[in-house]
């Protein structure tokens, strides 16, 4: 017997966005589905429908049934279903409730009911299962993006769901941290619906993908940008007049330094992949370059404009219209700024608030914003993360097309898009192979 | 000591700078919290002792051309519409340093209860209002994630050859700050949702007994107040 079972459900968000249409699908215990799509697909909204999160959370029109272990989650609240059904959100910044690690870990077993003597115990197992038991003592502020992921994955662990929900879970894990969370959640024994932008950190692990287009599920085989691709990361040797030249820096946030005697070189025309585990310093080598920051020792020389653009950018924009976030960067140039927003395929868009704008729209506006100023040296941070294949394709064409201008530094942990779009690789982890995965 | 009976000494400490009325009572109060604001890293601590010390010199300064008390003038100005004649006196002045002094006690306090004390540990301990807690601690939060916030929009700005400057610079964050702020409550709210907040049934993991040391924080944060009432 399924242990969820969706029927013909449709779903428009109250801002009129339709998001799911006529969706069926049947649930085994312990299988372990892959759930792609392009962006606005409603990937996240099937996953929030099978947690009951719509529509009682988010209100709008909702038609169909979706029953999860023989609860008709119109009729039960999510609150009520949580611990059979546990959901790990895209953003893991955005779902953290406690300043530590431990008491974050603990907040979910206290609100089903779990035993107090069990609630330490068990909560201190799904850190170490994670890998981040060392953790569970540190502020929550003082975590990495990959740290807060994997706590967040040992919060919903924690509560050993029959029914595991994923939301892109491995957006800021390193490959083998993702390997190593994908598997986990297999091994829970729970049925996993895994939704992911990176189809080849899954599918390995997975027993079936569900296809989401348009908010329906859609049949046959896999369209082409999302089956696994063979890849190997480049290893040219450095070239073009160096743009940016770092030598023996080093950095640190408190006591210890983060980047410790590093050198970089990235020479005009030439595209670098900035790899490395999490927490290896990748970031703040990337902002040393860009002169966000100032090493505490070793020299930084960068030549001409350098534009760096943040991990999760579409958080910080700040203007109200589309074309006047763009425009900042070219001193209110608004033609330029609408230039830049059509090269992006977000002409029409001059007008819309950033905010009223998708995630995956809000990300290119981010892009338009940078590639405008049209910079000597430009840094993209994680520029994947929450991006699916195709439009991750239509990036690698577009840094690639625009390379022989500038010198561009690739901070990322997605190894696939690493091996597309860079001439060669810079790892700040120890020396070792580093793989495509 | 447990947060409750840290949280209980410094509401006592900031009730007795309320019901004190000697300045000298009110500055040692004042002294006090704020030694125990300094043992905060210095970058967290800036922005709540800034917030403190201003507020409290805000009102020294305001309270003598508000009030109309004393008879020892020390300096005489115009008359003004609506406000009237403008002076100030060394009664005035003396109210003016005691109320500010009350003010940046009890900011202090609030200070040093958002510095130092562990809120999850307050909220986990908490027998009664345990949803009030919560609010609270989620309130006391809102600074420092704001702060992140602001520093994420200023390298966002900088990341694109944007300085931050001035006050109309820094004005200019203020809307998608609050923007921001919004989008991220309701994301944890449902978030919370998710995780089982406000079912019926929810237990609460083991909390360490009470040591003689909490219940002597508890007795004098009374003390305290009693004191403040009575004597200061």
């Amino acid at each position: 017997m399924a242990l969820a079972t969706v029927r013909s459900l449709s779903y428009r968000y109250p801002e009129g966005l339709e998001a799911l249409r006529e969706c069926s699908l049947d649930l085994e215990p312990g299988e372990v589905v892959a759930l792609f799509g392009p962006s606005g697909s409603g990937k996240s909204t099937l996953l929030r429908a099978l947690a009951g999160l719509v529509p009682h959370f988010h209100g709008g029109r909702f038609s169909g049934r979706v029953e999860v272990s023989g609860l008709d989650t119109r009729r039960v609240r999510p609150a009520e279903l949580a611990g059979t059904v546990a959901t790990l959100f895209q953003d893991p910044e955005d779902q953290v409730v406690f300043t530590r690690v431990r008491a974050e870990v603990v907040f979910g077993l206290e609100n089903i009911g779990t035993p107090p003597a069990e609630i330490e115990p068990r909560a201190l197992e799904a850190l170490a299962a994670v890998g981040a038991a060392e953790l569970a003592d540190r502020p929550v502020a003082e975590l990495s993006g990959g740290e807060l992921q994997r706590v967040c994955l040992a919060s919903v662990l924690a509560l050993r769901p029959r029914l595991l929900l994923l939301d892109e879970p491995t957006s800021q894990l390193d490959p083998d941290g993702a390997a190593a969370a994908i598997e986990l959640a297999r091994s829970s024994g729970a049925t996993v619906v895994v939704s992911e932008q990176r189809p080849e950190r899954v599918l390995e692990a997975c027993d079936r993908v569900l296809f989401l287009e348009g908010g329906r599920i859609r049949d046959g085989a896999l369209p082409e940008a999302w089956l696994p691709r063979e890849a190997e990361l480049p290893d040219a040797e450095p070239a073009g007049d160096p743009v940016c030249r770092l030598d023996g820096v080093t950095f640190g946030y408190g006591d210890e330094p983060v980047v410790d005697g590093h050198g970089l070189t990235v020479g005009r025309g030439e595209i670098v992949a900035l790899l490395g585990p999490n927490g290896s310093g990748k970031t703040t080598l990337a902002k040393l370059a860009t002169g966000l920051l100032d090493p505490w020792t070793g020299s930084v020389e960068c030549e001409g404009r350098a534009c760096y653009l943040s991990q999760d950018p579409g958080r910080y924009l700040v203007a109200e219209r589309a074309d006047e976030e763009v425009a900042l960067a070219v001193g209110g140039d608004l033609s330029k700024a609408r230039r830049a927003l059509a090269e992006m395929g977000l002409a029409g868009f001059e007008a819309r608030h950033p905010r009223d704008l998708s995630s995956g729209e809000r990300e290119r506006l981010a892009l338009a914003s940078v590639l405008v100023a049209d910079p000597d040296l430009l840094v993209l941070d994680e520029p994947t993360r929450g991006v699916d294949p195709e439009r991750k394709d239509e990036l690698t064409r577009l840094l690639r097309a625009q390379a022989p201008g500038r010198a561009t530094l690739v901070v990322t942990n997605d190894h696939l898009f690493a091996a597309g779009v860079a001439d060669r690789v810079v790892s700040t982890a120890p020396v070792r192979e580093l793989a495509v995965a | 000591m447990r947060p409750a009976a840290a949280a209980a000494l410094l509401a006592g400490l900031a009730a007795a700078a309320l019901l004190a009325q000697r300045t000298a009572s009110v500055a040692v109060i004042a002294a006090v919290l704020l030694l125990l604001c300094l043992r905060a890293p210095a970058g967290r601590r800036r922005l709540y002792l800034i917030g403190a010390l201003v507020s409290g010199l805000a009102v020294v300064v305001v309270t003598p051309f508000v009030e109309q008390i004393g008879t020892h003038v020390l300096w005489s100005g115009p008359t003004i519409p609506v406000l009237g004649h403008l002076d100030v006196t060394t009664e005035e002045l003396r109210n003016g340093i005691f109320q500010g002094l009350r003010l940046t006690a009890v900011a202090l306090a609030f200070a040093a209860y958002a510095l130092l004390l562990d809120h999850d540990r307050l909220v986990q301990g908490a027998r009664f209002a345990r949803r009030s807690v919560l609010a609270v601690a989620l309130g006391t939060r809102l600074v420092p994630t704001l702060e992140r916030d602001a520093a994420g929009l200023v390298e966002s700005l900088r990341g694109r050859g944007v300085e931050v400057t001035g006050l109309r610079g820094r004005a200019r964050l203020l809307s998608p700050l609050l923007a921001g702020s919004l989008e991220r409550s309701l994301n944890l709210a449902e978030a919370m949702e998710a995780r089982g907040y406000g079912r019926p049934g929810a237990t609460r993991a083991l909390q360490p007994q009470w040591t003689l040391g909490d219940k002597s924080a508890l007795v004098l944060a009374v003390a305290l107040v009693a004191v403040g009432a009575l004597w200061l």
